[in-house]
């Protein structure tokens, strides 16, 4: 077998050998070192069995995740979002959506998916929301007669768009991955975020309109709110979170410039955020530190096991047969875009989104140019395809968190036949993009010159 | 990998530290054109662009471990393990220009101090050599023109190396970012100015889009070049004739690299003037003999270190002898040049 | 064997806690330079080269923290139809093949590549504060020596479970927040202050 062939052999037994359940950070490492040990066997200069370079290969790469610079925001935002999940504001916040929201049809189901948008976005977690709004929003729903499929989709596909959003961990990994500006990733994502929100939010409100006995009207409170007493609802509930998500957000697109240094403001103004709702307490704390280095190490060492199998991989010639054979099928920029979109489709059914940007999407880009795709836009685009990955089983993190804490009657089946609807609206979303690209680029133009 | 047939060719695993985009990746490639051809076959060079194998910083350690068999760098990537680094690209300036500094690379003792550095002092298992004498690189990129020196104060100044010293002693404040953040820094405000390297260079990463004013002239990375390093173990493992490919080689893509960049900078420079909208401009005198200052400055601190202090004087006593030759030597070509171009300096 | 487990998730957790706190460092030392950057024009020539050394030891010094709690992200969804003995037989397998040369790797070779770097005190190369490097390419080294004590507790966690048929219980720790409140219900994040809600759930709905 020729290198190159070896190289290919390599991603094929990984892709075997990631369904033995080893921790993947420790199976990518041991795939980087074991095919490494072959390439660089060389029996002239090792003088005992251990002496392969593959080991000063290993320690090298695992340096250059350790001092990247752009991976530094990842704590910094963890650790925000751990403060303010911290911070109880998500039950205050979604009872004065819903008062806000009780004239529109389905009123519940779009406080619930603002919550979800707003708490997801500041906190990018979305495990946390998920669960969170299944404790709080579910049972409400159900207690309101919500069929139990449109409920729980509103809230799993609500809950997901924490990742897509601004402020997001996943672009964060991506800019780590393919090198374009996060500050720039942040900014295209934004308004292909807000469509796939407002999306969700028409959907719900016309599927409540058009079969009013899934979303039945709340009734009436007895007596109705005072407009004042809603305003100074708001003012204690929704716009804070606002503002700490516009602060940060403004931070990246209007000034600061480095994400790491909008992720250390936005993580102060978490710690003053929940101070100010007297949820600051020493315990906290410790607990957000502590889960913000457990994530922290789990991302950031599925780099390292990465970059290992990444630098064999090229080392052997692997990236240049993926190019020829690309070359060779002759695809136009279309094909190309949507047979890559597929793929990372299916690769999210059994995957998470950590293991498909730093393992598999580091394949697409290098293919990038031949097709003349801006990266970017590939970033968004894939952002997006992600969110489908938490939905569709057998690995649906969102419809695992909420049947977790749902009440029993509620069937898996029933969470993912609610999700399903807003996995088509994700595609839809994708297209739209294709054919108006404008949506991405906007703004990235408008605050950065292009 | 496993022994190779007899006949098969010897495969050197080389990677750079640039993006296969930049220019520079198109220079090592000529470099590869050469030797294998020269080679008659029996060479391969597998030519990777940075972060391939290892990131863009971690060629020489890579080298060292022999991860690479070579790497296309320059000096002041590794410059944080000993600043005499710096001596062999981006100095102090002592009136010489590159090609003037790879000379003494090659007769000035230069050759022999690198391997003293590189293999005595910090122990590393490498040879290198030198090629392509790079034009000077610009003072940068400006949201205002500098006419004066006093301007450069308080500007906040994206640059790095012993370059961020320089920059440090005029007065500017230097800021640290990510390469990649650099122009949206620039567009927000972040930072005032920062500094690349080429036309052709900070033309395809996008300088023109966040600033209008190109100055051109500066002292604070004026004679830097290539290192070509291999594997010391790995380079004399061939025999005699394909080590002398490989060495003599770098002389040859010398000129190739020099053409190139003179064809393609210059014609870059012209389509940031003509079709960017830039406003290239000469980088005032004032502000050059700053530079001078500053280097005066930053130096005394450095000369402290023994090794350092011996490179600095032997560029010294060639600069003095050779620079006087040279420019007293020199017809002045930009009157020549204004005579067939009236107006256009 | 049990005593070992516990002695290693001990070690473990221990570092991986000292050095979480690395991230508030980062907080301040970046707010710090935020700050002195826009308010008095003057950024400082360390905040750069810290935050990716506050970044860079947090990770690396717990990853056998976070190995001790199961918390490096699996393929899981084959294996977790698994029976226990069986998962356990694979991974006691999988940690000699896959795990301890990359550990191993860490403090022998990391020992050379520190070693390198501590021979001519390495400075970082991005600014002109020069900001020692050598002690932050030493990480590589403690982290792979935190790592081994642990792995080696992993490898007696599974031959324990393929003695008893089931994964003995891990220490009791800060769960994500999701877990937690899958366990104990949204009252975990009760914080005493809800007294002041202006609206508070059980006034309007039955
Ligand atoms: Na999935
Ligand atoms: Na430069």
């Amino acid at each position: 077998m020729t290198d190159p062939q070896i190289a290919i052999l390599m991603l094929g037994l990984f892709i075997f050998v990631i369904m033995l359940g080893f921790p993947i950070a420790f199976t990518l490492m041991a795939m980087g070192i074991g095919f490494g040990y072959y390439a660089y066997f060389d029996a002239e200069r090792m003088r005992t069995l251990v002496d392969n370079r593959i080991f000063d290969l290993f320690v090298n790469q695992t340096y250059s995740v350790m001092a990247n610079d752009v991976l530094t925001a990842i704590p910094l935002f963890l650790f925000m979002g751990y403060i303010v999940e911290r911070a109880n504001i998500v039950d205050r916040l979604f009872e004065t959506l819903s008062v806000a929201s009780r004239r529109l049809p389905g009123s519940m189901a779009v406080a619930a998916l603002i919550t979800c948008a707003l708490f997801a976005t500041a906190t990018g977690i979305v495990g946390a929301v998920v669960t969170l709004m299944g404790l709080l929003a579910f049972p409400a729903m159900l207690r309101a007669r919500y069929d139990e499929r449109f409920a729980s989709g509103v809230i799993c596909a609500g809950g997901t768009l924490g990742i897509l959003i601004p402020p997001s961990i996943m672009l964060i990994v991506y800019a780590a991955a393919s090198g374009v500006s996060i500050v720039r990733l942040y900014a295209g994502a934004l308004l292909p975020g807000f469509l796939l929100a407002g999306m969700y939010l028409i959907y719900i409100v016309g599927r409540a309109t058009l079969q009013p006995s899934l979303a039945p009207r709340p009734e009436e409170p007895d007596e109705p709110i005072p407009t004042t007493r809603l305003v100074v609802m708001l003012l204690t509930s929704f716009f804070p979170l606002a503002i700490l998500i516009l602060s940060v957000l403004g931070a990246i697109l209007f000034g600061l410039a480095t994400p790491s240094e909008a992720a250390a403001i936005g993580a102060l103004g978490g710690l003053v955020l929940a101070a100010a709702y007297r949820a600051l307490t020493w315990d906290r704390l410790r607990e957000s530190v502590y889960l913000t280095v457990r994530t922290t190490a789990m991302v950031c060492w599925l780099f390292v096991g990465s970059w290992t199998f990444a630098s064999v991989f090229s080392y052997l010639g692997g990236e240049q047969v993926v190019r020829e054979f690309v070359i060779g099928m002759d695809l136009t920029p279309l094909q190309f875009l949507i047979l890559a979109q597929i793929i990372i489709f299916l690769l999210g059914w059994p995957l998470e989104w950590s293991e498909i940007i730093i393992i598999f999407v580091p394949i697409f880009l290098p293919l990038l140019p031949l097709f003349d795709i801006d990266p970017l836009f590939f970033g968004i685009l894939i952002a997006l395809n992600l969110q489908t990955s938490f939905l569709t089983p057998p690995m649906a993190m969102s419809a695992y968190y909420l049947k977790g804490i749902a009440p029993p009657h509620v069937r898996l089946t029933q969470i993912f036949a609610g999700s399903l609807p807003y996995v088509f609206m994700v595609f839809i979303t994708m297209v739209v993009l294709y054919v108006l690209p404008d949506i991405v680029h906007a703004l990235p133009k408008l605050f950065y010159g292009r | 990998a496993p022994a190779v047939l007899a006949q098969a060719p010897i495969t050197l695993k080389m990677q750079s530290s640039w993006p296969s985009s930049d220019i520079f990746q198109e220079m090592a490639q000529q470099y590869v054109e050469r030797v294998e051809e020269m080679a008659g076959g029996r060479l391969k060079i597998d030519l990777l662009p940075a972060g391939a194998v290892v990131g863009a910083f971690q060629v020489q350690d890579a080298c060292h471990d022999g991860i690479l068999d070579a790497a296309h760098t320059v000096p002041v990537y590794w410059y944080g393990k000993n600043k005499a680094a710096s001596l062999f690209g981006t100095g102090p300036v002592f009136g010489a220009n590159a090609t003037e500094m790879i000379a003494w690379m090659y007769h000035g003792g230069g050759h022999e101090l690198y391997r003293e550095l590189t293999q005595d002092v910090l122990g590393l298992n490498i040879v290198g050599f030198f090629a392509f004498g790079m034009p000077a690189q610009p003072f940068g990129w400006f949201k205002e023109e500098i006419t004066s020196a006093d301007q450069v104060a308080g500007l906040k100044y994206r640059t790095v190396g012993l370059a961020a010293d320089l920059f440090q002693a005029m007065g500017a404040a230097v800021a640290q970012l990510p390469g990649g953040e650099i122009v949206p820094a620039m567009e927000r405000g972040v930072i005032d100015a920062f500094e690349f390297n080429n036309p052709t260079s900070d033309s395809r990463f996008g300088a023109q889009d966040v600033a209008k004013n190109y100055m051109l002239a500066s002292y604070h990375q004026a004679s830097e070049s290539f290192e070509f390093i291999f594997n010391k173990d790995k380079y004399e493992s061939l025999p005699p004739d394909l080590q002398a490919i490989l060495k003599y080689g770098v002389e040859a893509v010398h000129l190739a690299n020099t053409a190139l960049a003179l064809n393609q900078y210059s014609a870059d420079l012209e389509k940031l003037q003509n079709e960017a909208g830039v406003n290239v401009k000469r980088t005032p005198d004032d502000v050059l003999k700053t530079q001078l200052d500053a280097w005066d400055e930053i130096l005394p601190p450095l000369m402290e270190d023994p090794f350092f202090a011996k490179v600095v004087e032997s560029q010294k006593v060639w600069c003095e002898r050779v620079v006087f030759y040279s420019l007293q030597n020199a017809p002045d070509y930009r009157l020549a040049y204004q005579h067939y171009y009236p107006g256009k300096l | 064997m049990q005593s070992y487990i516990r002695f290693a998730d001990k070690l473990s957790a221990w570092f991986g806690k000292v050095f979480a706190w690395c991230v508030l460092v980062m907080t301040f030392g970046v707010g710090y330079e935020v700050f002195v950057r826009y308010a008095l024009n003057a950024p400082t020539p360390w905040a750069f080269d810290l935050s990716y050394m506050m970044y860079g030891t947090m990770f690396m010094m717990a990853g056998a923290y976070t190995l001790s709690r199961d918390g490096h992200v699996r393929g899981d969804f084959v294996y977790r139809l698994w029976k226990p003995a069986t998962q356990a037989k694979v991974e006691l397998v999988l940690y000699f093949l896959f795990f301890f040369p990359g550990v191993l790797a860490l403090v022998i070779s990391g020992w050379k590549y520190a070693g390198r770097s501590w021979r001519y005190f390495e400075v970082s190369s991005m600014s002109p504060a020069n900001v020692p490097i050598f002690q932050f390419k030493s990480v590589i080294i403690a982290a792979g020596v935190l790592l081994v004590f642990q792995g080696v507790a992993q490898v007696f966690r599974c031959v324990l479970t393929i003695r008893t048929g089931e994964w003995p219980l891990r220490e009791e720790d800060i769960e994500e927040l999701e877990t937690t409140l899958q366990k104990a219900g949204r009252s975990v994040l009760a914080h005493g202050s809800e007294a002041i809600d202006i609206v508070t759930p059980k006034e309007r709905r039955p």
